[in-house]
Order: C-alpha cells, then sequence, then structure tokens
C-alpha cells in the first residue's frame, strides 16, 4: 500500500509537470489566430496583441524593393474589397505572389499598417495544384 | 485502361466488406469455411487495389492527360521517378496507395499465419479489411484518383516543386509503411480484446510488426526533417507543424509501448498499459491522416480542404467506441499480475519512461489542436507555435534522456545500493565532469549544457554494458573480445540491438541541443565582390549565373568560402524558377561536415541595383541527427534479425551456460 502510493506520487509528479509545462507554455507563447475577416470587423481591439492574420495578397499591392528588401502588400479578403496594409522586411518567400493565401504574425498599430514579424506562404492549392480546365 | 482501374477499386470494396462480415460470422458460427473464403477475399482485395495502383502508374508514365489527377501532378517535362512518386504527390493517389500498403501487409500477415493463430486470424482479417473498406469508400465514393476531365488536357500543371526532390521519393513511402504498420499490431489488439485471449500471444506475434512501423515511422520523421532542411531553405530542420506532429504523436506513443511491452513479457505487468497504448497509437495515426486532410488545423503542408474531415472523424470515433466497448468488456483480464516492488527498480523506470513519452505526445496533441479547441471554448482561435512545443518538450525530453541511461541498466523489482555504485558512479562522474568542461569552456546555454552531460551519461553507461559484457564471456568462455563482443551483441540481439538504437538517439539528440542552441544566422544584401564573415567562415560574392532548361530556369550565386582564412569550396545557393507553376523554388548549397554545416541560401537578387541577399546559417553538429538516424537503422536491423534454426539448437545447448553467464554479468 505504502508502495503503491508512492508510486502514484512518482506518476503524479510527472502529470503534474507535463500540466504545469502545458499551461505556462500556452499563456506564454500563445496568439490570437484569426482571418482576415474577423481581423477586419474586430482591429482596433485587437491593435498591440500579437496576431496571426491569415488573409490573401491582394490583387496589384504588392511593392517589393529587391535592394532593401522592403516589402508592402495589402492583406485582402477572399472577395479583394477590403484588408490591410502590411510591411515586412526580409527576403521574399518562393510562394508568395498575388492572389496566394498567406499567414503574417506580428503587430498591428492603431489606425496603421500591420506590422509582419514573419510572413507564412500556405498556398491556396496546397500540395494539391490546380487543373488547367482549357 | 482507366476504366479497369475504376472497376477494380469497386470490387476491392464489395470484397473487403464481404471479408470483413465472412471473418466475423464464420467465427462467431464455428464455420472454417466462411474464415477460409474471408482470407481468400482479403488476397484478392490486395490483388484487386494493386491493379488500381498499376492503372494509375501507367497512367502517370504514360502522361495520359486525360486523367484530371495526372494533369495536376505531373507534365510532359517532368522525370520518370517523380512521375513515379506523384502517385503519392496528391489526395486520391496517396490514398491509394495507402491501401497499397494496407493490403499488402494484411497478405503478408495472413501468409505468415496460415497454420497459426487460428483463433485470433478472423478478426484480424476483419480489422485490417475494415481500415481496407474505410480508404477504399473514400477512393470510390468521395475522392476517386481516375476521374476523367471533361476535356483532355494538353499538358499537367505539373508536381509541386518542392515535392520535386529525391527525399520526396523516400519520405512519404517510409511515412506510410511506419502509418500503416501500426494497423497489423492493433489487428491483433483488437483480435485479442474480441476473442478474451489476453496473454502474450498477440504480443509476440507482433512483436516484429510493431518494430517494423515504429523503424519506418522514425525513418520517415527523420527523412521528413532531412527534406525540409534541404528544400525548405530556413536553416531548420523541424518546425512543429501540425504534419510533423501527426507523425511524431504515433511515434511517441508507439515508442513507449516497445519499452513497456518488455515489462508485461518479464514480468506480467501493465497489460492494460500496453493495450491503450497499442490502440491508441493506430487511434493517433488515423487522427493525423485526418489532420493532414481535413484542413482543420493550418500548416503549410496540408492537402486541399476536400471534405475527407468528416469522415475521417466518423472513423475515428466509430474506431473509439468500439475500442472502449471491447475494453470494458475485457477489464478483468487485462489486470496485471504483479506490482511494482520499489522506485529503484527498472520496472519503475520503464513506467516513468512510458508517462514522459505518453506527456510529450500529450503535450504535442494539446498544442496542435489548441485552436480547435479555444474557438470551441472562448470563440476565438488562439495558436501556440514552435516556442510552446520548444518550452515544454526541452525539458520533457531532457528527462527522458535521463532515463535512457537509467532504464536498461537498474536492476529488476529492487536495485541494491551494491547495483546502483557499480552501474552509475562512473557514468554520472562522466556526466557531471563532461558538464562542468562544457560550462567552463564559455558554452552558456542551459539546455544544451544538460543534453550533453546527459548523453555522456547515458553513452558511458551503454559503453560499460557492452565492455562488461565483452570482458565477461572472455573471461568465462575464453573468447577473443572480437569474438565476445559479436557473440555478446548476436545472442541478445534484442538488448545490444536496443543499445545501439539507444545510442542513435542520443547522438539525435546532441544534433538537435547543439544546432537549435549554437547556429548562427546571418542575412546580407550585397554587391558583386563583398564579403561576409559569420563565424570562422569568410564569404566572397563573386559572380551570379543565369542558365535556362526546358522545366525550370535558374540563377546561381557564385561565393568564395574561406575558413579562418584559408580557401575550402566554391558554393553556389540557386534559385529555380518553375515555369509550369509559375513558381521559384530555393535550392540551397550545403557544406556539410561532422562539425558543422555551411547552409548558403540565395534569398533574392535585384535586376536592377545587382544586389544579391545572401543568408548565411552555420548549424554545428547537425550531421549528427542523420548519422545518429543510421545508426538507430543498423540497431534496428540487430534487433529484428531474425535467428536462423541452427543458431536456435545452439541457443539451446548453450542455454544452460548462458544461464551461468548471466549469473555473472550480475
Amino acid at each position: 500500500m505504502d508502495r503503491n502510493r508512492r508510486f502514484i506520487i512518482g506518476a503524479a509528479i510527472i502529470v503534474a509537470a507535463v500540466t504545469y509545462l502545458v499551461y505556462t507554455g500556452i499563456r506564454e507563447t500563445s496568439v490570437y489566430y484569426l482571418t482576415i475577416d474577423e481581423f477586419l470587423t474586430r482591429r482596433e481591439a485587437v491593435a498591440g496583441e500579437g496576431l496571426r492574420v491569415a488573409g490573401r495578397v491582394g490583387a496589384d499591392s504588392v511593392k517589393w524593393n529587391g535592394a532593401t528588401l522592403d516589402l508592402k502588400f495589402r492583406l485582402a479578403n477572399f472577395e479583394d474589397d477590403d484588408g490591410v496594409d502590411v510591411t515586412y522586411n526580409g527576403v521574399l518567400p518562393d510562394m508568395f505572389a498575388e492572389g496566394r493565401d498567406v499567414i503574417v504574425e506580428g503587430t498591428y498599430a492603431h489606425q496603421g499598417a500591420f506590422h509582419a514579424r514573419t510572413l507564412l506562404t500556405a498556398c491556396p492549392s496546397k500540395y494539391e495544384a490546380e487543373v488547367a480546365k482549357n | 485502361m482507366v476504366e479497369i482501374g475504376v472497376l477494380a477499386l469497386r470490387l476491392a470494396l464489395i470484397g473487403g466488406l464481404y471479408a470483413v462480415l465472412a471473418a466475423i460470422f464464420g467465427a462467431q458460427m464455428r464455420r472454417p469455411a466462411l474464415v477460409r473464403s474471408s482470407r481468400q477475399a482479403a488476397y484478392a482485395v490486395h490483388a484487386l487495389v494493386a491493379a488500381a495502383a498499376l492503372v494509375l502508374w501507367h497512367a502517370l508514365i504514360t502522361r495520359d492527360f486525360s486523367l484530371e489527377y495526372v494533369a495536376s501532378y505531373s507534365s510532359s517535362t517532368l522525370a520518370l521517378p517523380y512521375r513515379i512518386a506523384a502517385l503519392w504527390g496528391g489526395q486520391a493517389g496517396s490514398l491509394l496507395f495507402w491501401v497499397l500498403i494496407l493490403t499488402t501487409m494484411s497478405t503478408v500477415v495472413h501468409l505468415q499465419n496460415r497454420e497459426r493463430n487460428e483463433a485470433l486470424m478472423p478478426y484480424v482479417t476483419a480489422t485490417l479489411m475494415t481500415i481496407a473498406a474505410f480508404f477504399l469508400a473514400l477512393l470510390v465514393f468521395i475522392t476517386g484518383p481516375f476521374e476523367r476531365l471533361p476535356v483532355p488536357a494538353t499538358e499537367g500543371a505539373d508536381l509541386n516543386p518542392l515535392l520535386q526532390n529525391y527525399w520526396m521519393m523516400i519520405h512519404p513511402p517510409s511515412l506510410y509503411l511506419g502509418y500503416v504498420g501500426c494497423s497489423v499490431p492493433f489487428a491483433f489488439a483488437i483480435a485479442a480484446l474480441a476473442t478474451g485471449r489476453l496473454g502474450d500471444v498477440w504480443i509476440r506475434t507482433t512483436r516484429r510488426w510493431t518494430l517494423f512501423a515504429w523503424f519506418f515511422l522514425s525513418v520517415g520523421n527523420l527523412l521528413g526533417a532531412r527534406w525540409a532542411y534541404e528544400e525548405l531553405g530556413w536553416g531548420g530542420y523541424w518546425a512543429w507543424d501540425p504534419v510533423e506532429n501527426a507523425a511524431f504523436m504515433p511515434w511517441l506513443v508507439c515508442t513507449a509501448f516497445l519499452h513497456s511491452v518488455m515489462i508485461q513479457e518479464k514480468k506480467n505487468m501493465l497489460k492494460m498499459w500496453n493495450m491503450v497504448l497499442v490502440l491508441l497509437t493506430f487511434c493517433l495515426t488515423i487522427f493525423g491522416t485526418f489532420l493532414t486532410r481535413s484542413g482543420i488545423v493550418s500548416s503549410v503542408h496540408s492537402f486541399t480542404q476536400s471534405g475527407l474531415g468528416p469522415f475521417f472523424v466518423a472513423f475515428l470515433l466509430a474506431i473509439i467506441a468500439i475500442v472502449v466497448v471491447l475494453v470494458t468488456m475485457r477489464r478483468e483480464l487485462l489486470r496485471g499480475e504483479n506490482e511494482i516492488d520499489s522506485f529503484l527498480s527498472r520496472e519503475a523506470a520503464f513506467l516513468f519512461n512510458n508517462l514522459l513519452f505518453v506527456g510529450i505526445a500529450f503535450a504535442t496533441f494539446w498544442g496542435t489542436i489548441f485552436p480547435v479547441i479555444s474557438e470551441a471554448v472562448r470563440g476565438i482561435k488562439i495558436t501556440v507555435g514552435p516556442p510552446f512545443f520548444n518550452k515544454v518538450n526541452t525539458p520533457l525530453g531532457l528527462a527522458l534522456l535521463f532515463m535512457t541511461g537509467i532504464g536498461p541498466v537498474i536492476a529488476w523489482r529492487r536495485a541494491s545500493a551494491r547495483n546502483l555504485r557499480r552501474s552509475f558512479t562512473v557514468p554520472l562522474l562522466l556526466g557531471f565532469v563532461t558538464g562542468i568542461a562544457i560550462f567552463a569552456s564559455g558554452w552558456r546555454n542551459y539546455y544544451a549544457v544538460v543534453c550533453f552531460s546527459l548523453s555522456a551519461f547515458v553513452l558511458a553507461t551503454i559503453f560499460m554494458e557492452f565492455y562488461r559484457g565483452t570482458r565477461a564471456r572472455q573471461a568465462l568462455m575464453g573468447e577473443t573480445p572480437a569474438r565476445a563482443l559479436s557473440n555478446l551483441v548476436g545472442k541478445n540481439r534484442r538488448r545490444y540491438g536496443g543499445y545501439v538504437i539507444h545510442v542513435g538517439v542520443v547522438m539525435v539528440f546532441i544534433g538537435v541541443a547543439a544546432s537549435s542552441a549554437f547556429r548562427l544566422e546571418e542575412q546580407e544584401t550585397i554587391k558583386k565582390g563583398a564579403v561576409v564573415n559569420v563565424g570562422a567562415f569568410e564569404l566572397t560574392y563573386k559572380d551570379i549565373h543565369f542558365t535556362d532548361g526546358a522545366h525550370y530556369s535558374s540563377m546561381l550565386a557564385e561565393i568564395e568560402v574561406k575558413k579562418n582564412g584559408t580557401f575550402v569550396e566554391t558554393m553556389f545557393p540557386e534559385k529555380r524558377f518553375y515555369k509550369k507553376q509559375q513558381q521559384p523554388t530555393t535550392e540551397v548549397a550545403l557544406r556539410s561536415t561532422l562539425i558543422e554545416d555551411l547552409y548558403l541560401v540565395l534569398g533574392s537578387y535585384d535586376d536592377a541595383s545587382g544586389l544579391m541577399t545572401l543568408i548565411v546559417f552555420v548549424n554545428p553538429l547537425v550531421n549528427w541527427i542523420w548519422i545518429g538516424g543510421l545508426v538507430l537503422v543498423l540497431g534496428t536491423v540487430i534487433v529484428m534479425s531474425p535467428t536462423a534454426a541452427e543458431q536456435r539448437a545452439l541457443a539451446a545447448a548453450l542455454a544452460v551456460e548462458e544461464r551461468g553467464l548471466e549469473a555473472a554479468l550480475r
């Protein structure tokens, strides 16, 4: 009985450690994940917070300076009739192009632009290519 | 031709369903003829699926662009090996490939057990064929690989350029073998539950299968890491992407099972726990497939949101329901016969090792599906990235590394003070000295220092096992050292093969710790002739070259590399532009040594200004991850290598002596 109790304590320590690590890990590293539509409706409320926003690169919106690596584009919604300006500094990801789905991670300044620290390209077709139905 | 494929899939589905019913009724009503017929049906399903796969391969190889699948994943300029690999490059084809592997394994299982396990086999047939029928139903009704285009395309859209890489040829098949391999132990577990024959037989029958699945899961994960490292150009190899996690979780639980099953074999304990681990491993493989196919969590890997998600959820829930009912029914039989005596015992060490494995799996699972949960609970998606997984899993992983040193060496039942002193004094000392030495030489990443220190400890325990075993054989049998070592391993393949696997795992730990704690990264936008200094490296941008081919065009930067002032190599990081897909890809230039990798990426090139952006990574010891993988392969081969009959006879004759030897070893 005593033996068993020691075991349960040992196991409980591991379980508690895992729970603690998961709990603090989530508290310290979590960021809001919003679609562009959700972001556009509540953007002022989430200004200044760590955000991940998924949207589409707006048509004719990409301004890229290959010398300074400054990138500006509009992160637009599905219909491309509304969006937010995004600034980013760094190398263009291979899959980045107008009309592609991207995820930006960074912060949004009040009334301003979204500054992206990371720019991820989840290509819309993913690994499924679109078929040329001609 | 294509019609044959369609027909074969439909017949295979019917055959699979028939096999399930025939096997269950045959077993329940004791009709051997019906059971035999279910077995024949399982063979037939395999043949039909193989026929369907051959038809699709034929279409891919002969570039039949009238098929939607072929037009989507290949093109007229795509090289033959990639046209073959395109079978698993897309949704429908990869599902077909999955069933092909599953039914092939089913055939092997049936052939292996023609004369054995008569009570279990009908339920094994039923389980395997249920899984096959599920995937076949998806192929027949939801996502057919043989859909024709309204108008045949003149050219294909090409395989995603990222997949046009030789690792891509072997990484998915390996992972699929691992995933699907988990179905076999699962099927035997279900059969054991259904028949109530919960002794050791099902576990011993499936030991090799479990190892096989585990082996390919390990290799598949490492190949995937290698692919990411070479192809994605961000200098790393593991990003805790949901798809990576999907393959990592079953590996963790499967590894836990491989360890705890030894406790059941030796001590008849943890029966329930082992059963849960086997069932969980399989559920996680299905869950992983669901994750990658449903688009429920965003991932750079996901297939199209294809509407397959609900089917996988339904299938998974059905499996869980059946499993819960069966386990509850048999809970009395799953009681263990012994209890753990002491904290300081091998049983306890294995139990804690198991909790850590499952803990890491749980943390990974939680982090992966957290966006879904938070959305359901709080109405807003909250996501955690790589920092979460690193933060949580690093300490747990280090604890596990520590257990790798303890578990195999500590005595069964209750370790005496003498056993502890004898086994751990030298390794612990060595571990401490290593840690202090690394710390003193100025490395200040605590996790990494702890990791190296623990690695030294584990390697020392393993080395001592080999050393003592060899010495004992030399003394008792008068063998030469080389002969003693090879006999030691040959006669205890599970034990010493296991140690070899542990050595491989330690190497992976060292590689991961060093390359994540001490990596250097530099990004510079420069003109021709400029120099970038990173660590000991001096990189000169000499020139840029442009080439043009039918399939892709490319530009290559010519970088002269000096290390500590002496010229070592000229490297060519490359940017390709794939014409069919209108997509650039990064081709990394890699100079790989045992000490470090120099990893160059051509970030971008600006025509107007002539500026080129070069990204440089120096990843120390990263090669040891892949070397560790090879050692792991070697260890698994030792563990799995069959003992020939004569060796068995010899072993029987030597059993008496062996027992004496075993006693001497303790």
